[in-house]
């Protein structure tokens, strides 16, 4: 609504938008940040998962907000981002658009910029990168450029921060006064013209031109194209218009396809403006990019290579992040949680109120806080990964072997890292354009056995298959990887039934990316993640504890609402061999993380309270210094683990303590067969909440989550039931 | 012939493209479009995708999406 209100008569206005628009690779998260810092607001368009990312910041004295179009390579109607984009150039009238376009590859880019002019919005063209288009030999008459469209042309750098002064004064120009700007007309041809005339007529009634909310010439190039939202949105009857005769001479030139037809002549009018304006060299050089891909698209050397630094960013992911997330732990556990005590305690809170904030509250941040470390590496990585171009290489390398279940190349990333952990693998997934391939990857990604499902089997493997624990762990993997391919194909074959999106991906040039833009993004997320996932996991946190605590004083755990529910549940799994209430109250508390199985049945299978030893409790300076030394070893653990990376790996899986006393109670209450089942229903059954709520914020809708809820539970359950019953079918 | 008969190396002209719908624009969109030069540069490691050279840009598509694009060779 209040855009629409916005008009050019009023040249005294403050608050001005400016749409920046592009296509991919041409620099405009560069460009955007180095204009807007950290003014900078990420956000998701409505109802979508694409980034919207907007700025306010004051330029001149006025009030600027910036926004940031999805980059796509065309204003059509066929993807989300173009969409998105067209939507909002159309219905929310910016004052001006910036358009992006990259110096080194302007015929493309030229293409969608007579789209952009087609809507009769002042515009401004940011010639970015020029500096690479020099180092080519380019030589590009801007003013030409400029004259032919009837735009400004800015050249900029947006890496050297270059030409951004220039671009944005010019901008808010335009923006000022956009009758005095408003782009030049772009003949299509006399015969496109000649047929455009008389649907301009027909459409000049209509009630969203009337109002001044549909620029006319792009509506009636819409109909021409017969392009369906359009047609059904402004509920526009195309044959019913007497536009008939036009179109008739336009098709028997040029065949039935006219949106073709058009695409044609745009790309036509963008070579003969790239001709005009661009001068190259005689001789093209080998780029560094050819060499580079050379050897890493090489038949023999692309694989080996991928895996390498696949190999790398895993570890160096989960190195990094490990001994952080341990800080983290060691915080939340020990200083945070005494302090709480102490200062509780000296305002004579209840027992209950004690262990609600020390157990449950901070026991719960500890949780959110033990997350943070991986994410931010594994967003740090796959922005470089992104920024440098690799990430298209690696999808090119790995199309056919994922298209083979219905992924696209560049799932493998966000698979792979669900091997670490699967919250930073769902976000991940915001590698992947189409929300098909986006959404099937996220629902195969807890089929990765994560590293919080280790310490689980570290104690059923050390109570029941100490002598093959190496093969019976691996075979846990593999088992898991099975069960992707299979849903995968099944997926394919049902939920995701209809045409695989296409794979027709730009290999764009490598570039280094900024540090600056690295650190922006990686901080983006793990804030959202913070903000938003954090207070879910808390309340979770929250409800176990009452769970688990209630009704108050309870001594028996199984007396506990736990137990009780336990209780009740305990025979959905008695055939699959552990029906009893302590294995189910274990898997109920293991949803919040997979790793709690374990501590749940360190407390349950354990009725008398463990008498703590009271140790002797430090100071608060005591505790201050404590956090500040074991930061700085942190660093120092993290820094020595980037350089072992390159030594032999070891996989370290750390036993939680009590973990011999557990292996004995379990010994007991499993049979190695049943034993076998819980490891295979704790591996596949529903993902932890942090995964659930990572798929909420990553896809803006439960959906996603609740269908893995789902699969997974039915999928555990069935594969725990083949195992258990098969296996006493066949004597074990 | 089209797009994926064409071997590392060769070149050719694109005529035209017999798909419909997102798959034709898409492919228009990224600057397939008659009479526009097209060399095969590269396949993947595993037979498909394949990397073709347009309008100045390294550009990759599977083998299913080239079968659709109708070349002359040069």
């Amino acid at each position: 609504m209040m855009a629409s209100q916005k008009s050019s008569q009023n040249p005294e206005k403050q608050g001005l938008t400016i749409a920046v628009a592009g296509n991919p690779n041409a620099g405009k998260s560069t460009l955007i940040n180095a204009i807007a810092g950290s003014r900078l607001h990420v956000g998701n368009w409505p109802g979508v998962t694409v980034e919207k990312k907007t700025a306010s910041l004051e330029y001149d004295g006025r009030d600027i907000s910036l926004v940031d179009l999805p980059g796509t390579y065309s204003l059509s109607p066929y993807t989300q981002e173009e969409v998105i984009a067209r939507d909002y150039l159309v219905k929310e009238k910016p004052d001006v658009i910036v358009n992006v376009v990259d110096a080194t590859n302007l015929e493309r880019n030229l293409y969608f910029t007579l789209q952009l002019l087609e809507l009769g919005i002042p515009l401004v063209i940011a010639l970015n990168m020029t500096d690479e288009a020099a180092q080519k030999g380019f030589r590009i008459d801007a003013d030409k450029i400029a004259s032919i469209l009837g735009c400004a042309v800015v050249p900029t750098i947006a890496t050297k921060n270059e030409g951004l002064k220039h671009l944005m004064t010019t901008a808010v120009s335009f923006a000022v006064d956009p009758g005095a700007h408003a782009p030049g007309f772009v003949s299509y041809g006399e015969d496109i013209e000649q047929a455009l005339a008389p649907i301009a007529d027909a459409l000049k009634d209509h009630p969203e031109v009337l109002a001044g909310r549909l620029p006319l010439r792009w509506f009636a190039l819409k109909v021409l194209e017969r392009d369906e939202r359009v047609l059904s949105e402004y509920a526009v009857e195309a044959d019913a218009l007497p536009i008939e005769k036009a179109v008739k001479h336009l098709k028997a030139a040029h065949g039935e396809d006219l949106e073709a037809h058009l695409a044609d002549t745009r790309y036509g009018l963008a070579a003969g403006l790239t001709r005009e304006a661009l001068k190259k060299p005689e001789i093209r050089k080998k780029e560094l990019t050819e060499r580079i891909d050379a050897v890493v698209l090489n038949r023999y050397l692309g694989i080996p290579v991928f895996l390498a630094a696949m190999w790398l960013i895993f570890k160096l992911t989960f190195d990094i992040a490990g001994p952080f997330t341990d800080w983290f732990d060691g915080l939340t556990s020990g200083p945070l949680s005494r302090w709480a005590q102490r200062l509780l305690d000296f305002a004579a809170a209840p027992d209950w109120l004690v262990s609600l904030v020390v157990e449950g509250v901070i026991g719960g941040v500890g949780f959110v806080l033990a997350f943070v470390p991986p994410i931010f590496a594994m967003m740090f990585f796959i922005t470089l990964l992104e920024g440098s171009g690799y990430m298209a290489r690696a999808a090119f390398v790995m199309d056919r072997m994922m298209h083979a279940i219905g992924l696209h190349g560049k799932s493998f990333i966000p698979l792979l890292m669900g091997f670490g952990c699967n919250v930073p693998a769902v976000y991940a997934t915001r590698t992947l354009e189409n929300p098909r391939d986006k959404a099937l990857t996220a629902l195969l990604i807890p089929l990765m056995s994560c590293g919080a499902r280790l310490p689980v089997y570290v104690v059923f493997v050390g109570a029941f298959f100490a002598s093959q624990a190496g093969t019976i762990l691996w075979s846990l993997y593999v088992f898991g990887i099975g069960m992707a391919v299979i849903m995968g194909f099944i997926f394919k074959k049902t939920l995701f039934r209809g045409e695989a999106p296409v794979f027709i991906m730009e290999l764009p040039p490598y570039r280094m990316p900024t540090l600056k833009n690295l650190l922006i993004h990686t901080w983006e997320k793990g804030k959202h993640f913070l903000i938003k996932a954090g207070t879910y996991i808390l309340a979770v946190a929250i409800l176990v504890w009452f769970l688990l605590n209630l009704p108050w004083g309870v001594e028996n755990k199984q007396e506990s609402y736990l137990g009780k529910i336990g209780q009740i549940s305990a025979p959905i799994f008695a055939p699959l061999g552990f029906g009893t209430w302590e294995a189910s109250a274990s898997l109920i508390t293991g949803v919040i993380a997979k790793e709690i199985v374990v501590s749940t049945m360190a407390v349950v299978y354990a009725p008398q309270a463990q008498g703590e030893e009271e140790e002797a409790a430090p100071s608060f300076v005591e505790d201050l210094r404590e956090i500040g030394v074991s930061f700085a070893g942190a660093l120092r653990e993290a820094a020595t683990n980037v350089f072992s990376t390159f030594g032999i790996a070891t996989i370290s899986a750390e036993e939680e303590e009590g973990a011999e006393d557990l292996k004995t109670t379990i010994a007991q209450a499993f049979t190695p067969l049943s034993a076998y089942a819980f490891m295979v229903f704790v591996l596949l059954y529903m993902p932890c909440v942090i995964v659930l709520i990572a798929m909420r914020h990553e896809f803006g809708t439960w959906k996603w989550a609740g269908i893995a809820i789902a699969y997974q539970s039915a999928l555990a359950w069935t594969a725990a039931f083949v195992i258990y019953q098969g296996g006493k079918l066949i004597g074990l | 012939m089209t797009l994926a008969d064409l071997k590392p190396g060769e070149a050719g002209k694109i005529v035209k493209i017999n798909a419909e719908g997102a798959l034709k624009r898409r492919l228009m969109d990224m600057g397939v479009v008659g009479g526009t030069g097209v060399r095969v540069e590269k396949v993947a490691p595993m037979g498909d995708p394949i990397e073709v050279r347009i309008k100045s840009y390294a550009l990759s598509l599977r083998r299913g999406e080239a079968k659709s694009i109708e070349v002359e060779a040069q």
